[in-house]
C-alpha cells in the first residue's frame, strides 16, 4: 500500500511569521480554517467526470488548503460551453455526481465551493443546441458567430430562477460557498457593463439599473440559500478595456459597494473573457501578485466590509503573509498555486517550505482545457489530472516491488530528473542520475533565459519579463534529489555504450533529450531545405541563439513550424536587442499554442511593437547566403526574397536516441551484464513540450515495477458503460493499487 | 608505491536537531553521516596518482564506529585497494589529537611513501589532523595543498599551497610526506553501481586500539582539549542596526568590512 | 598563569593583520588573568618588524631570524617549540590560518601541548578556556585543557579586535638553530588563475537582490564589488528575471555559501535566500523595509536606500 514520503517523523515545526495565514475566518455562516483557498479554476472534469472532479479538488484539502471550488458550473442548458468542459447543475445526476466531490472535500475537513455560471453569447451550446440569453444583441467578442437572444423582463425573471434552482441544487449537494459569478465578462456581467449593455429600460443606461440584474439575483440566491451557504461573488474589477467596460475607480469600487451587503465573500479579478490572461497572468508576462493594482483598491479604499480573496499567481508564503498583513486581501486565492503543490500549505506548516513546488506560469494547465480535452495537465506536478484515473498522489509514492534493483537514469534533463526523483521517493535501493553537464535541468537551463524582449511595458499589458521562472522546474527537483539518500546526481560525466553497459545497474533509463534539425527538415514539407545548414555560422538553432555561440547579424530571419513559443521567443530576444526580425511559419498563425496558454495577446503586442514582420502561410523553397527564398503556400508562385544576415531554423526536433539504439542492439550484451529493463524517456522518445516530457520520466517511475513498465498501465476512463453500474466497476480499469486513498 | 588516506565519515545535523542531556552531545537520530568532502579530493588525487603510476595501493584509513565503514565502503569504491578501520569506544569522545596519535599507529605499519590527508572535516573544522598525524610519522608536511607534482618513488614532490587572497606559493616537499589537500584540486571521480557493488569484496581490516600496542591510556594521554560541553550559538538578537545617515553608514560597512576581511 | 606567548604571521615582507587580533586577544587574557604578553615574529626579517608589535600591553617582542627567505613550517615550528621551551607560557596563540595550519598542530603533538584550533572565544578559569564551533558552526563546543602547562590555541581571524596604541616593550633576538629544520623550499608565488565564478569560494560576497530595481543597475554594482575586492553574487529575483546567471545565485536552488562577509543590498530575505547564506561569518544587509526578514540573519542592519549606501561605501575603498 502506499507509504507517506517523508522518511523520519519531523516535528512540527511552524516558522510563527506565517502563523497568520493559519488563522481561521468567517464567511457568512461558514468557517474557513485557514488563508489558503483554490479559488474556482477548470480541470476539464466538470459533473461527468465526477470521479476526477472529487479526487483532484479533494487532494488540495487533503493538502491544507480550506476551501476548494469546482469550476465555473453551468447553471442551465442554456449555459453550455462545449467543446470546453464545464461542470453543470442541471439536474439531480449533477447532485449526485458534485456530491462525490463535496463528501470528499468534506472527509478532509474543506469547504466546497460552486460557481454558479451563465455565459451568455460566450457559451455557444454545441452540445445542449440551445440559445443563450444575453442583455442586448451583441455577438461574443470571443466566440464565432454566437448571437445572444435578447432577454426581456420574463426572461430577465427566468435567468434568476436559474440561478436560484441552482442554488438549491448545490445546496442538495452539500456544498458550502455558492456563487454568483460575473467575471470573465459573464452574464452578470454583461449586465453591469455598457460594453455589453445597451439596453434602454430599467435593467441598462444608469449605474443603478446596470446593476439591478446581478444585485437581484444576489438577493434571490440569498434568500433561497443564504441561511446555510456562504454568498461568494466573482467580480472583475477592472476588465482593462477603459471607460467603455467596468474601470477600477469607476464602477468597479461602486459596485462593490453597492452590494456590499448582499455578499459574504468577494472574489476578485481583473480582466475579460477575451484575455483572461490577464488574471489567469503567465509569468512571461506578468510577476506575482500582478493584480494587486486593481484588486488591491477594494480593501485598500474601504469599499467593503466582507473578506476579500484575490489572486496573483501567488507562490511564495512571506509574499502571502504580505499580502493580508497589508490589508490588501483577507484570503489568499490560488488556482495554478494549487494545482502545482497541492500541499502548499501543508509544507508551511510542516515548516519545510523549501519543498514547495512552484508554479512556473506556463499555463499549459489553462491550455488543455482550452483546447477542449481532459485533463487539465501541470508542468511541475505530474500527478494533476491523474489523481483518480491513475491513483497518483503528488506526495504519496508507493515502494516499488523491485525497490532491489539499482537504476541508471542517463540524463538530466526534465524527464531524467523527474523519473531519477520518483523512483527515489519509491525507495529504489540505488539510483544514479548521470549528466554530461555541468549542471542539471538539461534544456530547461537555456529555454528559461528566453522571453524577454527590450524590457519595455506594452500599453500597460505586460512587460516581456522572460521565462526565468522556469527554472523552477529545475529549483525543485535539484531541492528533492539533494534530500533523497538513495540518489546520487553526477555531472561532467558522458557515458558510452560500454560505459553504460559496466555500470552495473539493473534497471537503464536513457532520457538523453533532443536537438532542433540542421537541415531544416520540417512538418509542412516532411524535407530538409535546401541550402539549410545550422554548422554554418550565419545560421542557427534556437539553443545556439540562447547560448551565444555564435554572432548575429542585423537582420534576422526566423522561420518556426513548430506552432508553439520557441521560434516567437527568440523573435522577441533579438528584436529586443535591435535586430531587424521576420518571423515566419506555415500555418495561418504564428506559435499558434500561444493562443492556448493565453500568451498570444502579449505576445503580438510585443512583436508588433518591436516592428517584427510576421509571415504567415509561408515556407522557405531555398535558403542562400544574405537570401531566404520563400513562398506562399497557397500559391507557391506568390514568391518573396527576404535579405537576412543571420537565419534561425525552429523547424522542428529530433531525438537523441543513439546510445538507446545501440545499446538495444546488442541483447546478448544487456543479458550479459545483467540489465534487465532499458527504457528511453522524454524529448529521447519523441521530442515534446515541458510538461510532457515530466509526465513520462514520472510515469515510467511510477510503473517500474509494473510487467511491462515501458507500456502504459490502463487508467480509469469515466465513461457510461451500459447496463447496472456501480463505482467499483471504474475502480477495476486501475491496474495498480492506487497511491490516493479511498475515503 | 603506496598511498595512504586517512578519511572521516563527518556529521552533518539536520536543521531541526536536539541536544543530548544538558550538552554532552547531539541525538543521533538528527544526524546525517557522509564521507568528508575534503576527503573526496585526497582520495582523488591519491587514485590519480597510483593511476599515472600504473601501479601502487591506495588505501584508505579511518578512525571511526561501525557506521564509519560506509565511507571507507565509498572508498574502496572509487578506487581505494584496501581499507582500515579503527575502533574502540574509548575512542568515543577522542579529540583531534587523540585521533592523530591512533592515527599514526594504524599509518606507520603500511610505510607509506604519501600519506594524503584532507584539510579539514566538515563538521569539526579542525583543519589539523593532518599536520599533528605528519609529527607523529616524523613526516614532512605541506599544508592546504591545491595543486600537486609526484612521480612515484620520488624523492620530492612540487606543490602549490592555496593561500589567503588568492595567492598561490609553489614549494618543493621532500618525500615522503604528508599533504593535507584542498577542495578543487581535481574533480572527484564517483563510482557506479558495479563499484559500489564490488567493494564489498575489497579487504577491509577492522583494528582496535589493542592491535596497535596502544590502550585507552594512550588516548586520553594524548587528548589536546576536553570538551565540556556543546550549547547552542547566542541567537543573534537580531541585527545591530547601524544608525545615521547614508554617508554614516557607509562608512561604518567599510570599517566592518576591512576588519573582517583582514587576516 | 605565567604568560601569553603570542605568534605573529608575516607573508612578502608585510605583517599580516591577524597578528594584531593575536595581541588584542592576549590582552582580554591578561586582562583577566594578568601575565606577561609576549609577540615572536619568526622571519628572515624578523627584526624588522618589532617595532610594530611593540604595542601596548605587550611586554616583550621576540625575534627569530628565519634561514629561510619565506615561510617555512617546519622552521617555525622548531622555532616556536624553542620558544616554548625556554619562555614556558601558559597560553600560546597563533592564527588559524593558512600558514599555521602548517606548523602550529605538529608543535602541539610535538611539546605535549593542550591544543584547538578555530577558536572564537577565550577566557581564563584557573587555565585557559576556548570556545569554537562544532558540527559546522551549529553549535559552540566550551573546551578546557586540564593538566596541560601549556596550551596552543588557533585563533580565527577577525574573532578578535586588534590591539591599537603604542607600547614600549623591547624587543629581544633569540637564537634557534634551525639551519637544517627546513623540509620544503620556496619556489615561487603565483596569483590564481581566474577561473569561472565560483562565489562558494569567495571570502566576501556583495549581494544584490530585487531592490536594485532594473537591470540597468547592475554595472553599478559589479564595479563596486570590484572595488571592494568583493564577488557579486545575486538573489533569486534576479534570476528568474534573467539578468544574471545562476552560477551567481545564493539560495537553495542556488550555491550555499559561506562567506567571511556578505553585503547584501536590496535582499529582502526569503526563506531560500537565508538557506544559503545565514552560515556566513558576518552577514551585512542593506534594506529599505524594516521588516525585511534578512535582518533576522544578520549581524548589522541598515535600513535605508541602497543606491545612496552604495555610492557612499565606494568612496570608501580603491
Amino acid at each position: 500500500m502506499s507509504v507517506p514520503a517523508a522518511e523520519e517523523e519531523r516535528p512540527v515545526a511552524r516558522d510563527p511569521k506565517y502563523d497568520i495565514l493559519f488563522e481561521p475566518i468567517q464567511i457568512g455562516p461558514k468557517t474557513l480554517k485557514n488563508r489558503f483557498y483554490q479559488v474556482p479554476h477548470c480541470i476539464g472534469a466538470g459533473s461527468e467526470r465526477p470521479g476526477f472532479q472529487a479526487y483532484h479538488r479533494a487532494v488540495k484539502v487533503e493538502g491544507g488548503w480550506g476551501a476548494v471550488c469546482t469550476e465555473y458550473c453551468s447553471i442551465h442548458p442554456e449555459s453550455d460551453d462545449t467543446s470546453r468542459v464545464s461542470a453543470r447543475i442541471w439536474d439531480d445526476g449533477d447532485v449526485r455526481n458534485l456530491g462525490a466531490m463535496c463528501d470528499r472535500v468534506h472527509h478532509y475537513g474543506g469547504l466546497a465551493g460552486i460557481e454558479l455560471w451563465y455565459g451568455g453569447p460566450h457559451a455557444p451550446c454545441m452540445e445542449s443546441r440551445a440559445t443563450p440569453r444575453g442583455p442586448s444583441q451583441i455577438p461574443s467578442d470571443f466566440e464565432i458567430n454566437i448571437h445572444p437572444r435578447y432577454a426581456d423582463k420574463d426572461d430577465i425573471l427566468e435567468l434568476q430562477k436559474m440561478y436560484v434552482d441552482a442554488a438549491l441544487r448545490a445546496r442538495d449537494a452539500g456544498f458550502d460557498i455558492v456563487y454568483v459569478y460575473g467575471a470573465h465578462s459573464y452574464l452578470p456581467l454583461q449586465f453591469l457593463s455598457p460594453f455589453y449593455n445597451k439596453r434602454t429600460d430599467e435593467y441598462g443606461g444608469s449605474f443603478e439599473n446596470r446593476a439591478r440584474f446581478w444585485k437581484e439575483t444576489l438577493e434571490k440566491v440569498r434568500e433561497a440559500v443564504g441561511d446555510d451557504c456562504a454568498i461568494a461573488s466573482r467580480f472583475a474589477v477592472d476588465t482593462l478595456l477603459g471607460p467603455a467596460s467596468i474601470e477600477i475607480g469607476e464602477d468597479g469600487v461602486r459596485f462593490v459597494e453597492y452590494v456590499d451587503h448582499l455578499v459574504d465573500l468577494w472574489d476578485l479579478t481583473v480582466g475579460d473573457i477575451a484575455e483572461w490572461g490577464q488574471n489567469a497572468g503567465p509569468s512571461r508576462f506578468f510577476e506575482e501578485n500582478h493584480e494587486k493594482p486593481y484588486t488591491g483598491v477594494i480593501k485598500a479604499g474601504d469599499h467593503t466590509d466582507k473578506p476579500v480573496v484575490g489572486v496573483g499567481r501567488i507562490t511564495n508564503p512571506d509574499t502571502m503573509v504580505a499580502i493580508i498583513k497589508s490589508g490588501q486581501f483577507d484570503i489568499i486565492g490560488g488556482a495554478r498555486p494549487s494545482i502545482s503543490d497541492p500541499f502548499l500549505p501543508k509544507k508551511i506548516e510542516e515548516g519545510r517550505p523549501e519543498d514547495i513546488r512552484e508554479c512556473i506560469g506556463c499555463n499549459q494547465c489553462i491550455s488543455r482545457w482550452e483546447i477542449g480535452g481532459p485533463p487539465m495537465v501541470c508542468t511541475q506536478n505530474a500527478t494533476a489530472g491523474e489523481e483518480y484515473r491513475r491513483g497518483w498522489h503528488p506526495e504519496n509514492f508507493s515502494k516499488a516491488a523491485n525497490a532491489d534493483k539499482g537504476v541508471l537514469v542517463i540524463g538530466a534533463g526534465p524527464a531524467g530528473m523527474e523519473c531519477a526523483m520518483v523512483l527515489g521517493k519509491r525507495g529504489m535501493s540505488a539510483v544514479h542520475l548521470v549528466e554530461d553537464a555541468s549542471e542539471i535541468g538539461g534544456c530547461v537551463n537555456w529555454i528559461s533565459k528566453l522571453g524577454h524582449s527590450d524590457g519595455k511595458e506594452n500599453l500597460a499589458r505586460g512587460t516581456a519579463r522572460g521565462l526565468g521562472e522556469w527554472a523552477r522546474i529545475t529549483n525543485y527537483r535539484q531541492i528533492q534529489l539533494d534530500k533523497l539518500r538513495n540518489v546520487e546526481v553526477h555531472l561532467n560525466s558522458r557515458l558510452s555504450a560500454q560505459d553504460v553497459l559496466e555500470y552495473g545497474a539493473e534497471i537503464v533509463i536513457v532520457a538523453t533529450g533532443c536537438h532542433f534539425a540542421t537541415d531544416g527538415l520540417n512538418p509542412a514539407t516532411h524535407a530538409p531545405i535546401p541550402g539549410a545548414d545550422t554548422s554554418l555560422d550565419w545560421q542557427l538553432t534556437p539553443d545556439q541563439v540562447v547560448k551565444g555561440e555564435k554572432p548575429i547579424g542585423q537582420r534576422v530571419l526566423v522561420l518556426e513550424n513548430e506552432g508553439y513559443h520557441m521560434g516567437a521567443s527568440v523573435a522577441q530576444r533579438l528584436a529586443g536587442e535591435g535586430k531587424q526580425v521576420h518571423l515566419m511559419t506555415q500555418v495561418g498563425d504564428i506559435a499558434g499554442y500561444m493562443e492556448y496558454t493565453l500568451e498570444a495577446p502579449m505576445l503580438h503586442r510585443d512583436l508588433h511593437r518591436l516592428g517584427v514582420g510576421i509571415h504567415t502561410y509561408t515556407m522557405l523553397e531555398r535558403i542562400e547566403p544574405g537570401a531566404c527564398h520563400a513562398y506562399n503556400i497557397w500559391n507557391e508562385a506568390h514568391k518573396e526574397v527576404f535579405e537576412v544576415d543571420t537565419v534561425v531554423l525552429c523547424t522542428q526536433r529530433l531525438s537523441n536516441h543513439e546510445l538507446y539504439h545501440e545499446l538495444k542492439s546488442d541483447k546478448a550484451a544487456l543479458e550479459r551484464e545483467g540489465i534487465e529493463g532499458l527504457y528511453l524517456i522524454g524529448d529521447a522518445a519523441a521530442p515534446r513540450m515541458l510538461v510532457d516530457s515530466i509526465f513520462d520520466g514520472h510515469r515510467l517511475a511510477r510503473e517500474i515495477d509494473s510487467p511491462n513498465p515501458a507500456m502504459p498501465l490502463p487508467f480509469i476512463r469515466e465513461r457510461r458503460l451500459w447496463g447496472e453500474v456501480a463505482n467499483s466497476d471504474f475502480d477495476t480499469q486501475l491496474f495498480g493499487t492506487p497511491d490516493v486513498a479511498p475515503v | 608505491m603506496r598511498i595512504v588516506v586517512p578519511v572521516k565519515q563527518v556529521a552533518a545535523l539536520d536543521d531541526e536537531f536536539e541536544l543530548l542531556d544538558d550538552g554532552a552531545g547531539v541525538d543521533p537520530d538528527f544526524v546525517e553521516r557522509d564521507l568528508n568532502e575534503w576527503d573526496t579530493f585526497s582520495l582523488e588525487a591519491a587514485l590519480l596518482l597510483s593511476g599515472a603510476a600504473g601501479e601502487g595501493e591506495v588505501v584508505a584509513v579511518s578512525v571511526g564506529d561501525d557506521e564509519a565503514s560506509e565511507a571507507l565502503l565509498t572508498c574502496l569504491a572509487k578506487g581505494a585497494d584496501r581499507a582500515v578501520r579503527i575502533w574502540d569506544d574509548a575512542l568515543q569522545d577522542a579529540d583531534v589529537l587523540s585521533v592523530a596519535r591512533v592515527l599514526a599507529a594504524a599509518v606507520e605499519r603500511e610505510s607509506p611513501d604519501l600519506v594524503l590527508c584532507g584539510v579539514q572535516s566538515s563538521d569539526a573544522v579542525n583543519g589539523a589532523t593532518g599536520v599533528a598525524l605528519a609529527a607523529h610519522l616524523g613526516l614532512p608536511h605541506v599544508a592546504v595543498v591545491s595543486g600537486l607534482q609526484y612521480d612515484a618513488g620520488s624523492g620530492t614532490a612540487m606543490v602549490e599551497r592555496e593561500l589567503e587572497g588568492g595567492l598561490i606559493e609553489v614549494v618543493t616537499i621532500r618525500c615522503p610526506a604528508l599533504l593535507t589537500i584542498q577542495t578543487g584540486i581535481n574533480e572527484p571521480r564517483y563510482a557506479n553501481l558495479r563499484a559500489i557493488k564490488q567493494a564489498r569484496e575489497k579487504p577491509m581490516d577492522e583494528l582496535a586500539l589493542s592491535d596497535l600496542g596502544l590502550d585507552d591510556e594512550a588516548v586520553t594521554a594524548t587528548a589536546g582539549a576536553r570538551r565540556r560541553r556543546l550549547r547552542p550559538p547566542e541567537s543573534g538578537g537580531g541585527a545591530e542596526i547601524i544608525e545615521g545617515s547614508s554617508a554614516e553608514a557607509a562608512a561604518r560597512i567599510a570599517d566592518i568590512v576591512k576588519e573582517r576581511m583582514s587576516g | 598563569m605565567s604568560g601569553v606567548l603570542v605568534v605573529a604571521e608575516t607573508r612578502r615582507g608585510e605583517l599580516r593583520d591577524v597578528s594584531l587580533e593575536l595581541i588584542g586577544a592576549a590582552r582580554t587574557v591578561k586582562d583577566a588573568a594578568g601575565g606577561r604578553i609576549a609577540v615572536a615574529v619568526v622571519a628572515a626579517d624578523a627584526e624588522a618588524h618589532a617595532g610594530a608589535l611593540a604595542l601596548d600591553g605587550v611586554d616583550e617582542v621576540l625575534t627569530v631570524t628565519s634561514p629561510a627567505p619565506h615561510f617555512e613550517p617546519h622552521v617555525t615550528q622548531r622555532a616556536l617549540e624553542a620558544l616554548i621551551g625556554s619562555e614556558r607560557p601558559s597560553l600560546v596563540l597563533v592564527g588559524h590560518t593558512i600558514d599555521s595550519l602548517g606548523f602550529a598542530p605538529a608543535v602541539a603533538v610535538s611539546a605535549g601541548l593542550g591544543f584547538a584550533s578555530d577558536v572564537t572565544a577565550l577566557g581564563w578559569d584557573d587555565g585557559p578556556t576556548a570556545a569554537r564551533g562544532a558540527y559546522g558552526d551549529k553549535l559552540v563546543a566550551e573546551l578546557d585543557f586540564p593538566g596541560r602547562e601549556t596550551t596552543l590555541l588557533m585563533v580565527r581571524a577577525g574573532a578578535f579586535e586588534p590591539a591599537e596604541g603604542p607600547g614600549q616593550a623591547p624587543a629581544r633576538a633569540v637564537d634557534v638553530e634551525l639551519g637544517d629544520a627546513a623540509a620544503s623550499e620556496h619556489v615561487e608565488f603565483r596569483e590564481a588563475a581566474a577561473g569561472d565564478v565560483d562565489i562558494t569560494k569567495a571570502d566576501f560576497l556583495l549581494s544584490i537582490g530585487r531592490g536594485i530595481e532594473d537591470k540597468d543597475n547592475i554595472p553599478q554594482f559589479e564595479e563596486l564589488a570590484e572595488k571592494l575586492g568583493a564577488t557579486l553574487s545575486v538573489s533569486r529575483p534576479l534570476v528568474d528575471a534573467g539578468w544574471m546567471s545562476n552560477a551567481r545565485q545564493v539560495g537553495q536552488s542556488g550555491k550555499t555559501v559561506k562567506p567571511k562577509v556578505y553585503l547584501a543590498l536590496g535582499i529582502s530575505g526569503a526563506v531560500q535566500h537565508l538557506a544559503g547564506m545565514q552560515k556566513a561569518d558576518t552577514i551585512i544587509a542593506v534594506n529599505s523595509d524594516p521588516e525585511a526578514p534578512i535582518f533576522s540573519v544578520a549581524h548589522y542592519g541598515v535600513v535605508g536606500d541602497l543606491f545612496e549606501v552604495a555610492e557612499a561605501l565606494d568612496s570608501h575603498f580603491d
